[in-house]
């Protein structure tokens, strides 16, 4: 960072725009562009909370929050529980449609508060063991690292210690929102809404500050299209050797457990591997580690016996995980302030000594805040009981389960509290006549994730879970796939190759599937659907738990997706950018389009930027599977910056959608920024958060949502063609819609071309202008003309 | 409680205000006296006799239809027009008092649902709650919906297939 005592002044400095003087020290704003050129800086440079807000109102007006109440009572402070059904209000006089607003606003801050804590516990352990003044250097093809930050805080950062001064801005911020949360304050249900999109911007660039900080200190890919296929699933493990599972998504106590097993020397001795995010990054960190993959596998993993010690750092575990350990004998290491499950903190004791009460059963398991003891302790526990639990009998044999499954009354409640309704009954009914098959449907692909849910309610003690695990055992041999290891950012040069193609719309999209496994109706589908695009031309991109579950399927001829298209940021490109702080990464490559092919200049420059990508750039998010209040925050945060983003049947239950209306045409008109005009525009894209109810329905919305206003007629064709194309094969007909897309003949698909015409006939269709600047903010002065309003 | 108006999954209890459980006979008074229903039909309705059974009453009651997820190409498959939305797409059109319905003759007054999957409709049918004071909402799934304001109750399919039956006629 740029900071010019008084002695180093240019002479320019007295007429420099932003002069910020504060008490202790005064900074000069000059910022680099890629060329080295000092630019302006943009009018919000760390914006505050209303700051944005205008930004915020015009993405509304458009895309108007929809609410679902998924609870009609608030039970916040003790004048509740209040009824807050149909007009009624709280106490404090709060509304429901402000009561739901507030509740996103509270997933946000949560999500982006555990993001951003897991970068700042990261950001502070890598300073301590790099050193404040470590270089951020993402290599010779990445110059503008940290686009997030870039335009946020107004300036690159150039060391690890550069990193606190967005991670403080970040903390800040997060704590003014998270005070809006409070009784007695806010009270409109849009301003709410504002405040939950600045949290969703924090946790975007709280995941930037994180992975950066790990990508860099920890050596991993630096935007590598060719980073390696790393191993995953659970038929990978070698299960004669003593195992370390980590779960979660903080990569130092992981990192720790390798660096000691590679000190040793004991890599052909103990097996680490990971589930969820930790697993993703510890292969970006070590490759010889191994994924046994996303978060629904958890249960089923654990209840397998096969850990011997489970490390766990942060977020997305199970928290019942010490009693599942205890069952099966395996020991618990917390490793972080974020979940340390009542284990003595024994942080400062001596290695062995802690080795020595987790094998005597002293301990039930230790809370240890230091990775490298960590390491130590994890791989001497792992390899000093290994044996001993080998000999253990932890999961009953078919004929058990046969037996047991004769139990069921058929009650059928395990269905009923089921998050997706599956016929769970009707596999253990299956199960009591010997008939395994139903169950085994439901093992594959994550049909049933293991939730837990049905077995606690089953009358009758059936032990579900430990059936699921046992029906995966036998299953072992199938359950080999891979996963190209996440690379982190995408590179400049990549952008510029295809930063004109996506703009103009000659590639029809970058679609991201990001997000958890709350999937309904199992885990195919995000693969199907990435096949899908991949095929046809778009960029896929991906991360997190949406990384693995595509690596879990094989096509036809038993390649994986990444064994089968390569990690470029380009067409048929399939990239993993890493774990779910990486994500960072996504709306990262959409701000680099802005900047790197449109010259726009990014530091201050929120609104700018923002503007452009939601007019130009083909982008659109799919979390199917999102259940967090981090995947809230995540999508959110894309919102504000015009990507779009389709959920899942589930998301719903977030309680806010932000959909727009085709019918009211006013709402899409556009100001050409170049010639001053008032154009109509058309409902691109429709909507900003959508929830599909299933996968047929999610495609044919993702192709229409990647167009947009700024498309040439070239690209335009290709969009609706695709558009076109899914629609026919997922709803059998033609799109009605599509002469709304349609500004002059030139926008036609020559395949649907009389299709086409036939709609614009009926629709009484006439061309309209394209605009050349299209924007959603206010001309700079009066605007000329109206042209083709209505 | 009564296990019939449990709401099928049970967490989806909302607050005090819980659908009112129909049968068949209260629930065609309903349709008998609304002026422009609307029949909301999901994916979940994938073949015969269902679908045939929709079918049916959608004609005798002369109901619009609109068809939710893919539900679309299923109908259409079979010769039937429909319109096609997404379940919060409609949902938000419903909701907005001011929107002039499918045959844009206005907004509609009843609004039947079958066929969306469960937890989803369920909150479609919690925003209509909150905010749809113009029309009733009425679910003939074989689930009960706590959140619309009348439901047929949890049963089985026999049981269900004779309530759906006794829909087809007045
Ligand atoms: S915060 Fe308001 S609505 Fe919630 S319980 Fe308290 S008074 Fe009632
Ligand atoms: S464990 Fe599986 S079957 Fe049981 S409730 Fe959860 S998802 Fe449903
Ligand atoms: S809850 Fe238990 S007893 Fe009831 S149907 Fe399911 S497995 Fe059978």
């Amino acid at each position: 960072m740029i900071i010019v005592a008084p002695k180093d002044f240019k002479e320019d400095f007295w007429k420099s725009k932003d002069i910020k003087i504060s008490i202790g020290d005064i900074v000069q704003d000059e910022v680099s562009g890629e060329s080295g050129e000092p630019v302006e800086m943009g009018p919000t440079p760390k914006p505050h909370v209303t700051d944005l807000r205008e930004w915020d109102m015009k993405l509304m007006e458009r895309y108007e929050p929809f609410y679902a109440p998924f609870c009609d009572m608030c039970c916040l402070c003790t004048y509740g529980k209040c009824d807050l059904t149909a007009g009624k209000k709280g106490a404090c006089g709060i509304d429901i449609k402000a009561q739901q607003a507030r509740m996103v606003l509270l997933a946000c801050c949560i999500g982006a508060a555990a993001h951003s804590a897991h970068a700042r516990h990261l950001l502070e352990h890598l300073i301590e063991k790099k050193g404040n003044d470590f270089p951020i250097d993402l290599g010779m093809n990445i110059d503008i690292e940290a686009p997030i930050i870039r335009t946020l805080i107004g300036k690159a950062p150039k060391t690890l210690g550069d990193l606190r001064e967005a991670m403080d801005y970040m903390e800040e911020q997060n704590l003014h929102l998270l005070s809006a949360c409070h009784t007695g304050q806010e009270g409109s249900s849009v301003d709410f809404e504002s405040k939950a999109l600045h949290a969703g911007l924090m946790d975007n660039l709280g995941k930037e500050i994180g992975d950066i900080a790990q990508i860099v200190a920890l050596d991993m890919p630096k935007g590598d299209e060719n980073a390696p296929l790393v191993e995953m699933g659970m038929g990978t493990v070698d299960r004669d050797k003593p195992i370390v599972l980590c779960i979660g998504h903080n990569v130092s106590s992981g990192a720790g457990v390798i660096d000691y097993v590679e000190e040793e020397g004991l890599e052909d001795n103990v097996e680490v591997c990971g589930i969820c995010c930790a697993a993703i990054d510890i292969t970006r960190y070590n490759q010889h580690a191994k994924v046994i993959g996303p978060i629904s596998k958890q249960l089923k993993f654990i209840r397998s016996g096969v850990a011997d010690v489970i490390v766990v750092d942060e977020q997305c575990i199970r928290t019942d995980v010490l009693e599942e350990a205890k069952n099966n004998q395996a020991k618990v290491i917390a490793t972080t302030d974020k979940m340390c499950l009542g284990l003595p903190n024994l942080t400062d004791e001596d290695a062995d000594k802690i080795v020595a009460q987790l094998i005597n059963n002293q301990i039930e398991g230790a809370l240890i805040l230091n990775s490298d003891k960590v390491g130590e302790v994890a791989t001497k526990v792992a390899m000093q009981i290994a044996d001993d639990r080998g000999m253990l009998k932890l999961l009953p044999d078919m004929d058990e389960i046969q037996e047991l499954a004769k139990e069921c009354t058929e009650c059928g409640w395990c269905t009923r509290v089921c998050p997706n309704s599956i016929p769970i009954m009707e596999a253990v009914m299956g199960a009591s006549e010997g008939d395994f098959s139903k169950m085994e449907a439901l093992y594959d692909n994550d049909v049933c994730y293991t939730c837990g849910r049905c077995e606690q309610e089953c009358e009758r003690d059936i032990p579900i879970m430990s059936m699921m695990a046992k029906i995966g055992e036998n299953k072992l041999k199938e359950q080999r796939f891979n996963m190209r290891a996440g690379r982190g950012p995408i590179q400049d040069v990549e952008i510029r190759k295809v930063g004109a193609p996506i703009v103009l719309g000659d590639i029809p999209g970058v679609i991201a599937f990001v997000g958890c496994t709350n999937y309904p109706e199992g885990a195919q589908d995000v693969a199907k659907m990435a096949k899908e695009f991949l095929e046809r031309n778009y960029i896929v991109v991906t991360s997190g738990c949406g990384a693995m579950t595509i690596g879990e399927y094989r096509d036809e001829e038993g390649n994986t997706l990444y064994e089968k298209y390569s990690g470029d940021f380009d067409a048929k490109g399939l990239v993993n950018v890493g774990s779910c702080v990486s994500n960072a990464h996504i709306p990262g490559a959409c701000i680099k389009i802005a900047n790197i092919f449109a010259k726009k200049p990014l530091e201050g420059n929120f609104e700018e930027i923002s503007d452009y990508i939601l007019n130009r750039v083909g982008a659109c998010g799919v979390a199917w599977g999102a259940y967090s209040q981090k995947a809230a925050a995540i999508a959110t945060g894309v919102n504000r910056w015009g990507i779009p983003v389709v959920l899942g049947p589930h998301g719903t239950k977030y309680r806010r959608l932000y959909l727009g209306r085709t019918d009211k045409e006013e709402t899409w008109q556009l100001n050409d920024m170049r010639t001053g005009n008032v154009v109509n525009g058309e409902p691109a894209p429709e909507h900003l958060l959508y929830a599909a109810e299933n996968r047929e329905e999610a495609t044919v919305e993702i192709a229409k949502l990647c167009i947009r206003p700024n498309d040439t007629s070239k690209g335009r064709q290709l969009k609706l063609n695709h558009y076109i194309d899914l629609h026919k094969k997922y709803f059998g007909t033609i799109p009605e819609d599509v002469y709304k897309f349609v500004r002059v003949q030139k926008d036609i698909p020559i395949t649907y071309k009389k299709d086409v015409m036939d709609i614009l006939e009926e629709k009484g269709w006439e061309p309209r202008a394209i605009p050349q600047e299209p924007s959603i903010r206010d001309f700079k002065e009066e605007p000329k003309k109206k042209a083709n309003g209505k | 409680m009564n296990e019939r108006i449990i709401p099928w999954q049970p967490t989806v209890i909302a607050g005090p205000k819980q659908a009112m459980l129909v049968t068949p006979e209260t629930a065609k008074m309903m349709l008998k006296k609304a002026k422009r229903p609307l029949f909301v039909i999901g994916p979940l309705v994938t073949g015969d006799p269902i679908m045939k059974l929709t079918m049916d009453i959608s004609e005798h009651w002369d109901l619009p239809i609109v068809t939710t997820g893919d539900a679309y190409k299923t109908f259409g498959d079979r010769g039937i027009k429909t319109t096609r939305y997404g379940v919060v797409e409609i949902v938000n059109l419903l909701k907005d008092p001011d929107w002039k319905g499918i045959k844009g003759e206005g907004q509609h007054d009843l609004v039947m649902f079958i066929g969306c999957i469960y937890y989803i409709a369920s909150q479609g049918l919690s925003t209509l709650k909150h905010f749809a004071p113009h029309l009733k909402t009425l679910t003939i799934c074989k689930f009960f919906h706590s959140n619309a304001d009348a439901s047929f109750p949890n049963m089985n399919d026999d049981e269900w297939l004779k309530y759906l039956e006794k829909m087809k006629s007045d």
